[in-house]
């Protein structure tokens, strides 16, 4: 029974804000500008599928090559910062104002610096999963306890046995923490990078410029219809961040591994 | 007469500009004794244990280890913590290789090296569990195991059995004792309590506090090898005592 009831109580609730959804929009007469009904939607999904497919394509090729650039670029980045103090201390309060300043503000000026399409979109999704990337990763790579450094020093390892051998793995669950927040909000990069410097240049746009164009055309079910195609795409992009975090972790770590003597 | 293996004299020991810690002592050990160090905290027990293994510099005065500076002789010696400092994504088996593949050693006496200590520590029948699979007792094993795999001419014990329950305590010290049979090293052991320290050592050096100095250097004249019958012994008990009573006398606030 309880093995059944974490699969059917969330599509109850699904079910129940269908029914609320149909049930209001007719009691109350709303128009199906502001509230189109969920049979509206899927038509337009059906009718619109080759856009939405190919849009939703282009921003998850943009939003994977933001992320894995992030991913790279932030690993690197924090064995950098972990490695010397002075550095950290110089560096992370430029990554912090990174981090703060809006990507809205950043997007108009890499569109101007490297005009509309994939490369802008590409930085844009970098620079919002950035900072969770760097963040965590350094602190794994610092928190090391004093004892196992002290422990490598007595077996005579070098600096780069003592990264490769202690900190790096003992750095790796707070990476793949960094990696989780950045896999959530990658998609949102995309779209966002795309409402910025999206084109249509090959054919079709990602899906932030699909918004921009159903809304002009006032295409509102199909506008609705993106958002859920956005969704989904974020759905699979946080499934496989989860799926790579629990098979790099099932072994050996507490998060994934519960007590089983 | 060969030369003491650790060398202490005039040995002083202050962290910056704080309260001394080591204050002029001076000690010979010579190879193959079993010492253990106690006395009040403050006494700077685990940090003359830091200086002979060159994780922390001394002051002033001079400390030989088998004739040369502690970081020099690093390798012939091995550090075991009050945790057993294992790293959590290995085996059992990788743990105990640690030093060794640092070393560089080659794969296939790596594993029979590990394969001999395994069955040294009694973990023979768990080599592929991970350290969160392990009791406290086992953690400390291979900890051990580890510490003696390259072979150290010198062990340094920091309150090792010490967050183990007292039934695993004992049987641990049995242990080692047992271990040190077959493998012979010279020990350096940190502890809080005097029935272990009698147990396991052939000297007691009981510390003084504030700044830290030798209080007293006792001779444990027990024959080895020890089990848990030395223990039952009248012998034994009125050791115990004594030691007890001296460490009370620089300890007066436990009196």
């Amino acid at each position: 029974m309880s093995k059944y009831l974490k699969w059917y109580l969330p599509v109850l609730t699904g079910a129940v804000i269908l029914l609320l959804w149909v049930g209001l929009k007719a009691a109350l007469g709303i128009g199906n500008f502001i509230l189109p009904s969920p049979l509206k939607i899927v038509q337009a999904a059906i009718a619109e599928r080759h856009l939405l497919w190919q849009s939703s394509l282009v921003t998850l090729t943009a939003a994977t090559l933001g992320f894995v650039l992030a991913a790279v670029v932030g690993v690197l980045g924090s064995m950098v910062m972990a490695l010397s103090g002075n550095l950290r201390l110089s560096l992370y309060p430029y990554i912090l104002i990174l981090q703060m300043t809006p990507i809205g503000i950043f997007a108009p000026i890499l569109v101007i610096w490297l005009g509309p399409g994939l490369p802008a979109i590409t930085v844009i999704t970098f620079l919002i999963c950035f900072f969770p990337i760097v963040a965590n990763t350094t602190q794994g790579l610092i928190s090391v306890d004093k004892n196992m450094v002290d422990l490598f020093r007595m077996i005579n390892a070098d600096r780069v046995q003592e990264v490769v051998l202690l900190r790096l793995p003992h750095a790796l669950p707070y990476f793949l923490t960094g990696l989780r927040i950045a896999g959530s909000i990658a998609m949102i990069g995309g779209i966002t990078g795309d409402f910025f410097a999206g084109n249509s240049d090959g054919g079709v746009g990602g899906l932030g410029y699909m918004v921009l164009v159903y809304n002009a055309q006032l295409k509102i079910p199909a506008l609705w219809a993106t958002g859920f195609c956005a969704c989904v795409c974020g759905f699979i992009f946080v499934t496989i961040v989860i799926g790579l975090n629990w098979w790099l972790l099932r072994k050996w770590h507490d998060s994934i591994v519960k007590a089983d003597l | 007469m060969t030369p003491p293996l650790v060398k202490i004299a005039a040995l002083t020991k202050r962290y910056g500009q704080g309260a001394v810690i080591l204050q002029d002592l001076n000690l010979d050990i010579p190879k193959g004794e079993f010492v253990s160090l106690i006395g009040p905290s403050g006494c700077g027990k685990s940090t003359l244990l830091k200086l002979i293994a060159s994780l922390s510099p001394l002051t002033s005065g001079s400390l030989l280890v088998d004739g040369m500076t502690p970081e020099n002789a690093r390798e012939e010696m091995a550090f075991i913590f009050q945790e057993a400092t294992l790293l959590p994504w290995r085996t059992v088996t990788r743990n105990i290789e640690l030093p060794l593949e640092v070393q560089k050693m080659a794969t296939a006496k790596r594993a029979e090296i590990c394969a001999r200590m395994r069955k040294l520590v009694g973990l023979d029948h768990v080599p592929n569990h991970y350290p969160r699979q392990l009791s406290g007792g086992m953690k400390m094993r291979v900890s051990i195991a580890r510490a003696l795999s390259l072979s150290p001419k010198i062990l340094l014990l920091d309150e090792p059995f010490g967050a183990l329950d007292e039934m695993t305590r004992d049987r641990m010290g049995e242990e080692l004792l047992a271990i040190r049979q077959q493998q012979k090293f010279t020990a350096f052991f940190v502890t809080h309590s005097v029935a272990e320290a009698v147990f396991l050592s052939s000297r007691i050096i009981v510390l003084a506090a504030n700044p830290g100095r030798v209080h007293q250097d006792i001779t444990i004249s027990f024959p080895y090898p020890r089990s848990a019958e030395t223990r039952e012994s009248a012998e034994f008990q009125r050791c115990v005592a004594d030691v007890t009573r001296v460490l009370r006398a620089v300890n007066p606030d436990h009196a």
